[in-house]
């Protein structure tokens, strides 16, 4: 037996069980969370799950009506046929989420051999409501991919790609589907920055001086305490993709790489919260400075809105942070959706500050 | 027959932090089977000198030898075959006492059942509650058996008996006696000089990270005081120029009620008090004769309380 995995295990079982028992640790890892997933999945995805979509037919053509039937398939929209004046009154009035107008010319455009040749393509008008960000963005998304799908059919070569319902239900970032991923990034976060704390309390309370001297290997304590976390993180993620999964129906696109992200974010979030505890004396100095770390994180990271909503000043910031990567990861990953960055460069990023955290921690951490 | 060799053996011992002698020169031996206590105030270098031994810190120069072994260079094989009690460490508050010392046997190569060291130190009844609700004698008992896992050959106590009540106290003194009994050496370091004379083969006083004496707890307290005190209710009748003049006598003292004749021979000195309460016709004299203690040694070598 190395020296290493003697005492590892019981260590680590010690841990998790000394962690359940500790109702405030409980609370803020697992509670907190899920509360955050219910609370902000209810606020913001609680109205329906179909757009209320004006159709407004100003040219009357067969091109037009088959057209309209385009849009029919796509469940998650509810077409509403109307004049201009009366959809868009509808809109302001809220009943209407959207409105489409296909102008009149639609059928000669057609008839007349296409767009291709004269240049300019047919325009369809789209109004959304820009202060709705998500509901506006998911209508552009889904009328784009519509009308993609339909210039293929028009073209004549036979098309490439189908328009498929359930391939726009994935691309559509709903909000569950944008918090569930940001909300796993943000426990795994909090989770890491605090996760030296014990380590602090156990310093202070000279139960480090008093392990010290026994046979117990310091590597072996600090590889205790991060499979601890690891654990702990494995059933915050399990407990949040749960409750996406059930009250969301948010589903994981490519689970290894899910799993092997939570292991990479929990880990960088551990080491950084080694270089907090290196840097504090006290119980409660760790605790302050671990908080003053996982605020700007949690507000500048892309966690509750895309960070290109954040002002144009703030996003620099947003770039250098880590939770920001292994959010976009996440998201890549489970939901699939817009990135921030190519998958690997979230990858190199998290393992980057890795690297120099963990060299920090290593250098800087003081055991008594 | 060779004697065996001690087990701790100490030679011009070093430990500065910064500007700060911790330890200062200190060397002393402790032999097999020997229960050697460490006194001095807080601050006088006892636990970093422990420290040192128990291979948890790294001396700065001289020579330090424990069990054949070289702490600074062999710590982790020492530590396999040393108890260490720290008296101010807390214990993980969330587990229970079994789940406890299962978690430190784990760390050793060899270890006694848990079941025989709950039994030893009297905790049965609070075997499967939580180390937070143990009261302050368990916990101590805890403490020690936490040091006791690996059936050590050598046993650090750091203030064992701080903070316990007379009764707890008298049933740590007995395990202590107990593990003399079983042939281990036992290092402690304590405030109480009662402790320290019922328990310590031998002591060290320190204090400023120097050894200023060493010996048992009677060659440390006559090599400093010749005297005895015959202590007695005090008589008005008696005045200190009498008192004075009797066989023996080198100095009278006053303590809130009784007085106290400090002498070079103790029948003497009893003999002439009888006669002189004879004389003026005082009755019942409540006599005491009390040798020295280490903490009067204590005060007369650094001018104050150990206990400051």
């Amino acid at each position: 037996m190395s020296r290493f995995t003697r005492g590892l295990v019981p260590l680590t079982i010690a841990n998790v069980k000394s962690y359940v028992r500790d109702r405030g640790a409980l609370f803020w890892t697992i509670a907190f969370p899920v509360l955050f997933v219910v609370l902000f999945g209810s606020i913001f995805s609680g109205g329906p799950t179909t757009f209320n979509v004006g159709w407004v037919d100003q040219d009357q053509s067969p091109a037009a009506t088959h057209l309209r039937a385009g849009f029919a398939e796509v469940s998650l929209l509810n077409l509403k046929d109307a004049s201009q004046d009366d959809a868009l009154a509808q809109m302001r009035d809220g009943k209407l989420d959207a409105v489409i107008v296909v102008p009149a010319g639609l059928g000669a455009a057609m008839t007349s051999g296409g767009s291709g040749a004269a240049g300019s393509p047919f325009q369809l008008i789209l109004y959304t409501d820009p202060s709705k960000q998500s509901s506006s963005g998911t209508i552009q998304q889904v009328v784009g991919q519509v009308v993609g799908g339909i210039n293929q059919q028009l073209s004549g070569k036979p098309p490439t790609i189908a328009v498929q319902p359930q391939t726009l239900q994935t691309q559509n970032l709903t909000n569950a589907a944008y918090f569930v991923p940001s909300i796993l990034a943000m426990a795994l976060m909090q989770l890491g920055v605090f996760a030296a704390i014990p380590l602090v309390a156990q310093r202070e309370k000279q139960i480090l001086k008093r392990l010290s001297a026994t046979p117990l290997a310091r590597s072996t304590l600090v590889g205790s305490n991060v499979f601890t976390r690891l654990l702990i993180a494995v059933v915050q993620t399990l407990i949040i993709v749960g409750i996406g999964a059930v009250l969301f129906g948010v589903s994981v696109l490519q689970p290894l790489a899910v799993a092997a992200l939570v292991v990479l974010g929990a880990v960088t979030f551990v080491s950084i919260g080694y270089v907090i505890a290196s840097y504090a004396r006290t119980e409660d100095s760790a605790n302050t400075l671990a908080s003053v770390v996982q605020f700007p994180l949690m507000f500048l990271s892309g966690i509750f809105f895309p960070i290109a909503f954040m002002p144009q000043w703030l996003q620099p910031v947003a770039a250098f942070l880590p939770l920001t990567y292994l959010g976009d990861a996440l998201r890549q990953t489970m939901v699939g959706g817009a990135a921030y960055a190519p998958l690997y460069i979230d990858v190199l990023v998290l393992a980057g500050w890795l690297v120099v955290t963990f060299l920090i921690s290593a250098r800087y951490f003081r055991w008594q | 027959m060779e004697p065996a060799p001690p087990v701790i053996s100490v030679a011009d011992l070093h430990k500065s932090y910064g500007d700060v002698h911790a330890v200062d020169g200190v060397s002393f031996e402790v032999g097999k089977g020997e229960v050697f206590g460490l006194l001095g105030p807080n601050g006088a270098g006892k636990t970093t000198t422990v420290e040192i031994l128990e291979g948890i810190n790294k001396s700065d120069s001289g020579k330090v030898s424990v069990l054949g072994l070289d702490p600074n260079l062999d710590a982790t094989q020492l530590k396999e075959r040393i108890g260490v009690q720290l008296q101010t460490a807390a214990l993980y508050p969330n587990l229970t006492v079994v789940e406890l010392i299962d978690v430190f046997r784990s760390f050793y190569k060899h270890s006694l059942p848990t079941s025989q060291l709950i039994s030893d130190y009297g905790l049965e009844e609070r075997k499967s509650g939580l180390t937070k609700e143990l009261s302050g004698g368990q916990r101590q008992r805890l403490s020690v058996a936490l040091a006791m896992v690996n059936d050590p050959e050598l046993i650090f106590l750091d203030e064992p008996t701080t903070g316990l009540d007379p009764q707890a106290r008298r049933s740590l003194w007995d395990r202590v006696a107990a593990l003399k009994q079983e042939g281990r050496t036992v290092v402690m370091t304590t405030h109480y000089m009662e402790e320290a004379e019922q328990l310590c083969d031998r002591v060290a006083i320190m204090d400023h990270g120097r050894i200023l004496e060493l010996g048992t707890v009677d060659e440390v307290v006559s090599g400093h005081f010749k005297e005895r005190s015959v202590r007695f209710g005090t008589v008005p009748a008696f005045d200190d120029a009498h008192l004075a003049q009797l066989r023996a006598v080198t100095r009278v003292a006053h303590e809130t009620d009784e007085t106290v004749l400090y002498t070079t021979d103790v029948p003497a000195t009893i003999g002439d008090l009888d006669r002189l309460a004879d004389q003026v016709g005082a009755q019942n004299l409540d006599v005491a004769v009390k040798r020295p203690t280490l903490e009067d040694v204590f005060l007369e070598l650094t001018g104050r309380a150990l206990r400051d």
